[in-house]
C-alpha cells in the first residue's frame, strides 16, 4: 500500500469519527499550548535578565583583582589573544581636597592612562583629552561635589554645589592634614574635559582622572609631608584596580579563564550570565516537566480515542487482515492515526503558543504597570514570554512522542485481531 | 492446485483450567486442481468453515499441511501469509464483509489499494470489473444503500479484481433468495470459465454443490469425496 493511500485511508477513519477525533485533538492542543506558554515565561524572564545585564554594563569588561598588581602583569595581559585594551587604574587612597573658587569638596582621585582609557572605550561629554602637564578629566557629577562654603544651609535644603561649567576651569588639588592642609603642597589642575556619564542612572561618577605621570610628584610630596607614615604602613598610597576589555562578548569567557589559569580573581559579565544560564536551565526544565504532564494527561485521551477505534473497527482489521493486509500495515495505520492526533494538535498548539504569548507581552506590562500605580517609568521593560525555536521543537517532539507512544497500544492490538472473530463481529 | 494432507484440528473451549478439546478436523485430505470449481458441502457445525480458515490461512493447524502449488502455507508466518493471500487468494463471504466506510468502488479498489497498485490503473480495472459483474450505476454507494444481491457483487469483484488464482467461498448465498441465488451462481460459473479461476466453495445447500467438478461431504470432521465431473 502506498504512503498517498495510507493518507487517505486514515483520513477516511477520522471524518467518520470527526467529533472524538476533534476532542482528542483539543486535548493534544491544551497539553501542548500550556507546556509551551509556561515554558516561554522561563525563557523571557532570562530574556529580561539577561538584557537588563547586558544593556546596563560594559559587556565586554573583565575586572582583574590581585593583591600586587604591576604595570608590567597589566601590560602582560595586553598580550592574551582577544583582548583590545588594558586599563590600569590606580585610586588615590590618602583623602585629597578639591577647592574651585568658593567650592570645596573630597576628591575622588584615578591615575590612569588615557590612551589605555580611550582603547577601552572611555569617551567624553564634552571637552578633550589631556594634552599638557596639568590638564585633567572629570566625572560627569564632579561639580556636584564641590560646596559653597560660606553659604550657610537651611533645615531641608541641599548645602549649593558648584553649577557652572566645569570646562576649562582650573581648581587645586591637596591632601587632607591634620593641621596644615597644604604642607605636601597643593596643584593646580585645569578640566579639559567631562567624561560621558555611566549608562545606569544610579552609578555616582564624580571621579578626577589624572595621568598616571603625576603620580610620582604627588607620591613623594605626600610621603614627605607625612612624617608618621611608618605607623601607616599598611596603607598603600594607591590601590589597583585592572580591567581587561575583550574585542568581542564571543571571547570573554575565554579571556576569563586564561586570567583565572594565570591565577587572578576575576569577574567578567560571562560569569553573571552564565549563573543566570544555569539557574534558567534548571526552571525552564521544570517547567517543561510540568508542561510534560499536561500532555501526558491529553495522551489519556488519545489512548482511549485510539483504543475505541481499534474496537469499533474490529471486523474491518479483521477484513483487512483477511484481504492480505500484514500486521504491519494495520499497526502502520493505526499508528499514522495517533500521530495524525499528535501532529494536528502540536501545529495548533504552536499558533496559540505564539498568540497567547503576543498577547501576554502586549497587555501584562500595562496591567502591571496600572497595578503599581504607573510609577514603573520607561526604564520597565519586561519580556513576559518567549518562543524560540528550540521550546517548538521540544514541546513537539515530547507531544509527538506522548502521541506515538499512546498509540503504540491501540495499534498492537489491532495487529493481533483475530481474523475468524472479527470477521464473525457484529456491525 | 491446492492439496492438504492429514489436517487435524481441534478447539479447547471451556473456562480456563477446565478446558475440554473438541476435534473438529480430523485427519482429513483434499485436493483441489487449477481450473476446478471445488465445493464443500455438511451440517451445520460440521467443521467447514474451520476447514476454510486453515485453507486461507486465517488459522494455524494442529497437524497437517496445506500446498499451494507446492508452497506449504502452514510452514509460514503470519506476515507471509498475508502476502500470499493478498497475492493468490480472493475471498467471498457469506455476509459480505465489506467495508462500511469505503463505496462500493472503493471497496472493489482496496486489494488493489494494498498492493500498491497506481490509482489510474486502479480506476481502469475495477470500472471493467464493475461492468462485467453487473454493477454499473452503483459505483459511489455505500455498502448500506446496496442490496444483498448487489453487495454480493461487489464482494465477488473485490475478490476478483486482483485476478488471484483462486477464490475461497463460504456460503456465498446463504444470506440471498434462490432468484439472487441462481445469478450469483451464474456470474461464478462464467467466471470459472472465462478466467479458469479455482473456486473453492462451502455450502450447505445442495443446488449450489452441484455447479462444482469435485465435490466433498463434510460429516463430523471428516472428509468425504462424493463425485467428480471433469471441467468443460
Ligand atoms: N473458535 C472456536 N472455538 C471453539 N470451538 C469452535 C471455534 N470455531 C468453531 N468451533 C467449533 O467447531 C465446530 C465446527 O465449526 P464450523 O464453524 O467450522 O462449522 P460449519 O460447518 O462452518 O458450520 P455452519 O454451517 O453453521 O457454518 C463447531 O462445533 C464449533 O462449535
Ligand atoms: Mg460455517
Amino acid at each position: 500500500m502506498s504512503f498517498k493511500d495510507q493518507i487517505a485511508f486514515v483520513r477516511q477513519h477520522i471524518r467518520r469519527n470527526r467529533l472524538r477525533v476533534f476532542m482528542t485533538v483539543l486535548a493534544a492542543t491544551m497539553g501542548t499550548a500550556f507546556l509551551i506558554v509556561l515554558a516561554s515565561v522561563g525563557f523571557g524572564l532570562q530574556k529580561t535578565i539577561k538584557d537588563d545585564i547586558l544593556s546596563n554594563q560594559m559587556v565586554t569588561q573583565i575586572e582583574v583583582y590581585s593583591e600586587e598588581m604591576t604595570d608590567a602583569k597589566a601590560d602582560a595581559m595586553k598580550e592574551i589573544d582577544h583582548v583590545e585594551a588594558v586599563v590600569h587604574r590606580k585610586q588615590l587612597v590618602p583623602a585629597a581636597i578639591g577647592e574651585l573658587e568658593a567650592y570645596k569638596g573630597h576628591l575622588n582621585t584615578y591615575f590612569t592612562n588615557f590612551k589605555d582609557e580611550q582603547a577601552s572605550g572611555f569617551r567624553l561629554a564634552e571637552g578633550r583629552f589631556p594634552e599638557k602637564p596639568g590638564e585633567v578629566i572629570v566625572g560627569s557629577q564632579f561639580a556636584a561635589q564641590l560646596i559653597a562654603e560660606s553659604v550657610e544651609v537651611k533645615e531641608g535644603e541641599e548645602p549649593a554645589s558648584y553649577d557652572g561649567s566645569v570646562i576649562g576651569q582650573t581648581f587645586t588639588f591637596s591632601f587632607e592634614g591634620e593641621n596644615d592642609e597644604t604642607a605636601s603642597g597643593t596643584w593646580p589642575f585645569t578640566i579639559v574635559g567631562v567624561k560621558e556619564a555611566p549608562g545606569k542612572d544610579w552609578a555616582f561618577d564624580g571621579y578626577l582622572y589624572l595621568d598616571e605621570s603625576f603620580m610620582k610628584e604627588i607620591e613623594s610630596a605626600y610621603v614627605a609631608a607625612s612624617p608618621d607614615l611608618d605607623e601607616q604602613e599598611d596603607m598603600p598610597f594607591t590601590n589597583s584596580s585592572v580591567n581587561v576589555y575583550a574585542d568581542d562578548l564571543a571571547n570573554v569567557k575565554a579571556i576569563t579563564q586564561k586570567l583565572k589559569d594565570d591565577g587572578y580573581a576575576v569577574y567578567s559579565v560571562s560569569e553573571e550570565i552564565e549563573q543566570i544560564d544555569v539557574f534558567f536551565l534548571a526552571l525552564k526544565a521544570g517547567l517543561i516537566f510540568v508542561g510534560t504532564i499536561a500532555i501526558l494527561i491529553a495522551s489519556i485521551g488519545i489512548f482511549n480515542t485510539m483504543t475505541m477505534a481499534v474496537t469499533e473497527r474490529t471486523r474491518e482489521i479483521g477484513v483487512m487482515k483477511a484481504l492480505g493486509a500484514g500486521p504491519k500495515l494495520i499497526q502502520r495505520l493505526f499508528l499514522m492515526e495517533s500521530a495524525w492526533i499528535g501532529l494536528v494538535g502540536t501545529v495548533i498548539a504552536v499558533v496559540i503558543s505564539y498568540g497567547v504569548s503576543f498577547a501576554a507581552n502586549a497587555i501584562l506590562p500595562i496591567i502591571v504597570d496600572a497595578a503599581l500605580g504607573g510609577e514603573t517609568g520607561d526604564s520597565f521593560e519586561v519580556t513576559f514570554s518567549v518562543i524560540p525555536w528550540q521550546l517548538v521543537l521540544i514541546a513537539s517532539a515530547i507531544s509527538l512522542t506522548v502521541a506515538m507512544i499512546s498509540g503504540w497500544r491501540p495499534a498492537r492490538k489491532a495487529t493481533k485481531t483475530d481474523v475468524i472473530g472479527a470477521l464473525r463481529h457484529e456491525l | 492446485m491446492i492439496e492438504v494432507k492429514g489436517l487435524s484440528h481441534s478447539f479447547r473451549v471451556g473456562k480456563k483450567g477446565k478446558e475440554t478439546e473438541v476435534p473438529v478436523l480430523k485427519e482429513l485430505a483434499l485436493k483441489a486442481r487449477d481450473g476446478e470449481i471445488v465445493s464443500i458441502v455438511g451440517r451445520s457445525g460440521s467443521g467447514k468453515s474451520t476447514l476454510l480458515h486453515i485453507l486461507a490461512g486465517f488459522l494455524q493447524p494442529d497437524a497437517g499441511r496445506v500446498l499451494v502449488d507446492g508452497t506449504d502455507l502452514t510452514a509460514m508466518g503470519e506476515a507471509q501469509r498475508a502476502a500470499f493471500r493478498l497475492d493468490r487468494f480472493g475471498f467471498v463471504f457469506q455476509n459480505f464483509q465489506l467495508m462500511p466506510g469505503l463505496t462500493a468502488f472503493e471497496n472493489i479498489e482496496l486489494p488493489l489499494t494494498l498492493k500498491g497498485v497506481p490509482a489510474s490503473e486502479r480506476k481502469r480495472k475495477v470500472e471493467e470489473l464493475m461492468e462485467s459483474v453487473g454493477l454499473t450505476g452503483i459505483r459511489g454507494h455505500y455498502p448500506n444503500e446496496l442490496s444483498g444481491g448487489q453487495q454480493q457483487r461487489v464482494g465477488i469483484a473485490r475478490a476478483l479484481v486482483t485476478e488471484p488464482p483462486v477464490i475461497f467461498a463460504d456460503e456465498p448465498t446463504g444470506s440471498l433468495d434462490s432468484e439472487t441465488e441462481q445469478d450469483i451462481l451464474n456470474l461464478i460459473l462464467s467466471l470459472n470459465r472465462k478466467y479458469g479461476i479455482t473456486f473453492v466453495i462451502i455450502t450447505h445447500d445442495d443446488e449450489v454443490a452441484a455447479i462444482a467438478n469435485r465435490q466433498y461431504r463434510m460429516h463430523d470432521g471428516e472428509l468425504a469425496e462424493g463425485g467428480i465431473r471433469h471441467v468443460v
